[in-house]
């Protein structure tokens, strides 16, 4: 039986890859009959998916977000509000504490910005989510790449990338200081018979004082079941990978194949270790899709009429608002290689790999967004395509969908069973905190993590 | 004559152990240790919600109160506002299990930028069909300042200046950046939002510039039920411009109707009627079905009140505790030092002085007794002081809920004071003003509705995209 168990692949770990608005990476697909995107105002869209997904085994729901508008295409906004191209957007973090009183097991992982929110008042919040989902609380770190964004928060505009993340750096410090060095462990006694709610020589301030930010403290908040929250990040950029290496436990990657994959995992692997932790310290999450078929010529022809709902225009208004290079103007039969914008080689270079035989067009790349991270079969050859990424290093899977709630439905129903029997997918939950399900050791980061060294750093320091 | 008026009922919450009622957290069956569960939450609003209760407001604070003693150690102690937890994030939960009961949740205007909050509200209020208020604050703790990077305190003045534009910047994204018809939907047409009916706001001010658009669509509030806490002069101007809905207090009734006339004056200086501002003040009621019940209860609770934490919450900038009671108050203190909550009163020694602390009967609107005697003590706050409603001060929880639903509720309802049950499909400021689900056109708010004082367009009405697009114009690439 030990032999048997052993030849079994490690589960793949499973996020739904989904934000709080109508149109997030597949877009056009909204104006399917069964799809419900557009039902994301309603609280009750969100308790049936949470629902689902703990069916399923999913570890957690993953909500990505953006606070301002993509930059510029063909001269204005006007796509990104014809296609709900993440516009109109919700506040993906105020969904936590439904979904954890909905569900028992799933994490919740959402985005936040350093941009929008003062660090003592953004890890209050996240301590106060954990506790009400008993440790369930990832936070995706990121920087911001929008201009609109910036003005909307007093900025005049993007901040200079490796100054996003010198920002990033001092906010995540504050964060830490609040969560892991603030209140000892034992510093709650709640003693009614004494009269003592809690300790006060193991509550402390954290007195930071940094370039951007000034933080008395104590934290407000005693200590939730996993401190720091499970920290997410997707930065693919030099800056972004060094960050990731040093602070993340999970990267999203969106690589475009296989060799990049292993090549991504690996390089951020390494730098992790050259910062003092384990390579094995970070899971690492490809974004993909599938669409599954009971035969693979079914599988196709869904993927094909699937393909006739996609907004081509809405798929290149995205990235070229993401990288703030307008494409609207150009012709989309332009091979990608006349392209003579600034900097437009290295964004959409990736492109030729995809389309060996002939010059790879801006239409090409349009098409490739949608349906190039995708898998398009029967659950076995699915299951088949999943364990090629994870022996390309891959831990887990940032799941998008095509639409809500079917791809999740169909995906739970279907994909879901075959992968578990394969040993894939987990069949059952782990007891404990996210942390603890996703690395096996425990509640808390490990000691080796940056964080660590503000645990006990602030005895001396009184509230 | 006239219908009588119909109480507003909110329980006075705060996602803390030790809110106002110090030292009671140690009360046999108490829940309130239960704060950080999920399920503390859930459960009280469906209890609310089964007593026909309006809201639960919900207070806040973002710092300790660290001036008595000179440190926290007594607020630790007693539990007193920390730990405490975001108030916000426990909203959506409660939303989940109810389907009426209101939220008013408290939040700052001083530290943190206006846009994030915006959407943060927006986002409560589309989740919770509109049942959303926002407790308006302008935080008076000196640690609070010093956790968002100020050396101390904002002067009380400056500090209602910002929240007067932080309000300018809210009403132009809620009320001005989308309008109603904007989101069509057009499966067939591709087209989800006209962009033409959606616009940023450009604001620049003194405190902040955030260019907009507003990123959720219109909720059914569009701006949330506006209530603040204030007896202030400063607080007075403030409210009769926005505020809805007037949390306020005071040592006498008498202080309270002043207070009461000054912001209906303001209200009418601002433009508005002075009905469009309702008053809600702090009330404690213990209820039992006898007299002695009643009173049995209210001994408990006194038993176990602690002076220590009431005299740590009003900051006082000295220790009476330490003092002979004969001790003329002048001689040790001055206005300033009696803490945030009281008048000095220089005849006072200070054994009188301390002799109010910890007393949970001593507030102007306390009712303790049969269900009678409270519901017609109830009767005479709102017909006799003038004010519309009550946040619930809650001396355990849920019992404070619990009798109040079990014995007064019922009484209030035979005399008219409360409705026998919901309006199946009313938002919160339907319920309280009985005039539709969004601000009246005389508020302030309102002059910013189809894009009305807004500089920019976000997509060009002619066909030239290139130059009357402001949103591009401004754009500083």
């Amino acid at each position: 039986m030990s032999a048997a168990s052993s030849a079994r692949p490690r589960p793949l770990h499973f996020a739904a890859f989904v934000m709080n608005t109508t149109g997030h990476i597949i877009q056009g697909t909204w104006r399917r009959p069964a799809a419900r995107q557009t039902d994301f105002n309603d609280l009750e869209h969100w308790v049936r998916l949470a629902k689902t997904l703990e069916r399923g085994k999913f570890d957690a729901v993953f909500f990505a977000d953006v606070v301002g508008l993509y930059a510029p295409y063909r001269g204005d906004e006007r796509k990104y509000f014809e296609a709900g191209l993440q516009v109109p957007s919700n506040d993906p973090s105020v969904l936590a504490s439904a979904i954890a009183y909905v569900t028992e097991h799933l994490g919740i992982a959402f985005t936040a910005s350093v941009l929008q929110e003062h660090p003592f008042n953004f890890a209050r919040r996240v301590s106060t989510l954990d506790h009400a989902s008993k440790g369930r609380i990832a936070w995706n770190i990121v920087t911001n790449y929008l201009p609109n964004a910036s003005r909307n928060f007093g900025l005049e505009g993007l901040t200079r990338h490796d100054e996003r993340y010198e920002w990033a750096d001092e906010y995540v410090d504050v964060s830490y200081k609040l969560w892991e060095g603030s209140w000892e462990e034992d510093a709650l006694l709640q003693d009614r018979a004494a009269g003592v709610h809690a300790d006060f020589d193991k509550v402390h301030k954290i007195n930071h004082e940094g370039p951007r930010y000034k933080v008395e403290g104590p934290h407000l908040v005693s200590p939730s079941p996993q401190r720091t929250p499970l920290l997410f990040q997707a930065g693919a950029s030099e800056a972004g990978r060094t960050f990731a290496a040093k602070n993340a436990e999970a990267v999203f990657i969106q690589s475009p194949n296989l060799a990049a994959a292993a090549r991504d995992t690996a390089d951020i692997r390494l730098r992790a270790a050259r910062h003092g932790r384990s390579g094995s310290d970070i899971k690492f999450f490809q974004g993909l899709y599938v669409v599954p078929g009971s035969t693979e010529a079914e599988a196709k022809q869904k993927a094909a009429e699937l393909d006739e709902w996609i907004d081509y225009d809405a798929q290149l208004s995205h990235i070229s608002g993401a990288i703030g290079i307008d494409f609207g103007h150009e012709d989309l039969d332009t091979p990608v290689g006349e392209l003579k914008t600034e900097g437009v080689q290295s964004v959409v270079g990736w492109i030729k790999d995809l389309v060996p035989d002939r010059p790879a067009t801006l239409r090409d790349v349009a098409h490739y967004t949608a349906t190039n991270s995708r898998i398009v079969g029967t659950p076995e050859q699915i299951a088949d395509g999943l364990a090629r990424w994870q022996a390309a290093g891959v831990d887990g899977i940032n799941l998008v969908n095509a639409e809500i709630p079917g791809s999740y439905e169909e995906f739970v129903d279907h994909v879901a069973p075959v992968l578990q029997r394969r040993g894939l997918m987990q069949a059952e939950y782990a007891a404990g905190t996210l942390r603890h399900k996703l690395f096996g050791r425990g509640d808390r980061l490990p000691d080796r993590h940056p964080a660590a060294r503000y645990r006990g750093a602030f005895a001396p320091q009184r509230a | 004559m006239t219908a009588k008026k119909r109480l507003i009922l909110n329980l006075f919450e705060m996602n803390c152990v030790s809110h106002i009622t110090h030292g009671l957290w140690r009360l046999p069956g108490n829940n309130r240790e239960r704060f950080n569960d999920i399920e503390y939450w859930t459960e009280l609003a469906r209890l609310l919600e089964y007593g026909g209760f309006d809201a639960v407001f919900i207070a806040d604070v973002i710092g300790t109160y660290d001036v008595f003693r000179g440190s926290a150690e007594t607020s630790v102690r007693e539990g007193l506002q920390i730990p405490n937890n975001d108030p916000s994030l426990v909203v959506p939960a409660m939303a989940a299990v109810t389907r009426h009961l209101g939220f008013g949740i408290t939040f700052s205007t001083t530290y943190e930028p206006p846009f994030a909050w915006a959407r943060r509200l927006s986002t409560l209020d589309h989740l919770t069909k509109g049942r959303v208020g926002w407790n308006i604050v302008t935080s008076y703790l000196p640690n609070a300042a010093r956790n968002f990077g100020l050396d101390g305190e904002l002067d009380h003045g400056k500090r209602y200046e910002i929240a007067d534009e932080y309000l300018d910047v809210l009403y132009k994204l809620w009320e001005g950046s989308w309008d109603d018809d904007a989101i069509i939907a057009d499966r067939e047409h591709n087209v989800f939002a006209d962009p033409a009916k959606i616009r940023p706001i450009f604001h620049e001010g003194t405190y902040f510039k955030v260019e907009g658009p507003h990123l959720p669509s219109p909720s059914r509030q569009r701006t949330p039920v506006l209530f603040s806490a204030t007896a202030s002069g400063d607080g007075t101007k403030f409210a009769g411009k926005h505020t809805e809905v007037v949390f306020t207090g005071g040592p006498t009734t008498g202080f309270l109707q002043r207070t009461i006339a000054g912001i209906r004056q303001a209200a009418v200086e601002a433009g508005r009627r002075p009905d469009d501002v309702k008053f809600i003040t702090q009330a404690g009621v213990i209820v039992g079905k006898t007299e002695s019940e009643a009173l049995a209860k209210r001994a408990a609770y006194e038993r176990l009140s602690s002076r220590d934490g009431y005299l740590a919450h009003a900051g006082l900038t000295f220790d009476p505790t330490g003092l002979p009671p004969e001790t003329r108050l002048v001689d040790v203190a001055d206005e300033f030092s009696v803490g945030r909550r009281r008048a000095f009163d220089p005849a006072q020694t200070v054994g009188e002085f301390l002799s109010g602390f910890g007393d949970i009967t001593r507030q102007p609107l306390f009712a303790c007794g049969t269900p009678d005697v409270v519901a017609d003590a109830i009767e005479g706050w709102l017909d006799e002081v003038g004010i519309d409603g009550i946040n619930l001060t809650q001396y355990h929880s849920y019992d404070t809920a619990r009798d109040f639903i079990e014995l007064v509720v019922p009484v209030l309802r035979a005399r008219g004071r409360l409705r026998t049950e919901y309006d199946p499909d009313e938002s919160l400021r339907d319920r309280i003003f009985g005039a539709g689900d969004r601000l009246p056109d005389r508020h302030y708010a309102a002059r910013y509705r189809g894009g009305a004082f807004l500089p920019g367009r976000l997509s060009p009405s002619s066909p030239d995209p290139g130059s009357s697009n402001d949103f591009k114009g401004r754009d500083p690439r």
